[in-house]
């Protein structure tokens, strides 16, 4: 049986990519999720509404023993399992001046943002790498390529994930594993629900925020076999504010 | 299990993964260019040891080996590590 793991799966973008999955999609879906267990059962909800299944799955990212017990646990108890695509969509922000930032800030949203991808993609690409085959998809973040003010840490963490994909891409491709980044703007999500659309809106080309759909749909391209050609890529989804 | 019952079994996982003829598989010969692995190779070598032996080579281990003769000794010590 094949699956999709997506983590932070329970709410914004990784909820939207759970359902278009489930939608678009013969895959079980893995939804990790850390503190929001409701969150989770309710996107599994969406995804059974949708004719997809799936289960969910309680870890943290930030925490390599965590994520290897959890995952280890579900594969002995689902031998038959393999997870085919990883969508690294775990992430937090802790936002403010890098000239006031506590350490915890910054250190928090590197074990989460960029440690958490390691943690994951490393327990989930052994088999892979046996089956010679999977896709791993990475949420980055416009912050991650372009820098965003007031979120050094943040920005930090996308960026390194970003030459993380594109080194790993080289390392796989001959396996059939793909690795690519998507790296989403102002996308309407509980991150961005603190900020002034209104205001914001004016630096988008396109006038609007994105819809989490729309990255959804983005991923599950990536993800797909038609994109097997497609490593090592940055795909930024950003109404034009960057490009 | 003696390093015999080792030997033995390695082979016989290493001509089944790896398809080589099993006559190409002598003590002196090198282990990396008979079974001609690349670096992504040594992932499907770990696993296919693990299940017949129960230990996780890593990378450490294989800086120790060139010969299949010195592959099943770092094997024979870790099993009876383990066994001990």
């Amino acid at each position: 049986m094949k699956y999709i793991l997506v983590t932070g799966g329970s709410r914004g973008i990784g909820r939207a990519v759970c359902e278009v999955f489930a939608k678009t999609t013969d895959y079980k879906i893995l939804i990790n999720y850390n503190a929001n267990k409701d969150a989770a059962e309710e996107t599994l909800r969406l995804v059974e509404s949708h004719g997809g299944s799936g289960e969910i799955i309680a870890f943290d990212v930030a925490i390599k023993s965590q994520v290897d017990e959890a995952l280890g646990n579900w594969q002995k108890a689902n031998p038959e399992a393999w997870i085919e695509v990883l969508v690294n969509n775990a992430g937090i922000t802790k936002d403010g001046l890098f000239m006031w930032m506590q350490e915890e800030d910054w250190s928090s949203v590197i074990d989460t943002s960029l440690n958490g991808f390691f943690n994951v993609t490393q327990h989930v690409i052994q088999k892979m790498l046996r089956k010679r085959y999977g896709r791993i998809v990475n949420m980055v973040s416009v912050s991650g390529v372009k820098g965003t003010p007031g979120q050094t840490n943040y920005s930090a963490a996308k960026g390194a994930v970003v030459g993380a994909t594109k080194a790993l891409a080289q390392e796989v491709a001959k396996r059939n594993i793909t690795v690519n980044a998507v790296a989403p703007g102002f996308i309407k999500s509980d991150m961005t629900k603190d900020l002034n659309e209104e205001e914001l809106v004016k630096f988008v080309p396109a006038n609007r925020f994105g819809e989490a759909w729309e990255v959804a749909e983005l991923v599950a391209f990536l993800a797909s076999d038609k994109a097997g050609y497609i490593t090592g890529e940055i795909i930024n989804i950003n109404g034009g504010i960057y490009s | 299990m003696s390093i015999e019952e080792i030997i033995e079994n390695v082979n016989e996982i290493l001509v089944d993964e790896f398809e080589v003829d099993i006559d190409t598989i002598t003590p002196d010969a090198n282990l990396r260019e008979t079974l001609n692995l690349d670096s992504l190779d040594y992932v499907d070598l770990v696993v296919s040891i693990e299940s017949i032996s129960g230990v996780k080579l890593g990378e450490a281990d294989f800086k120790e080996i060139v010969t299949f003769q010195d592959f099943y000794q770092v094997l024979f010590s870790k099993v009876q590590q383990k066994e001990a």
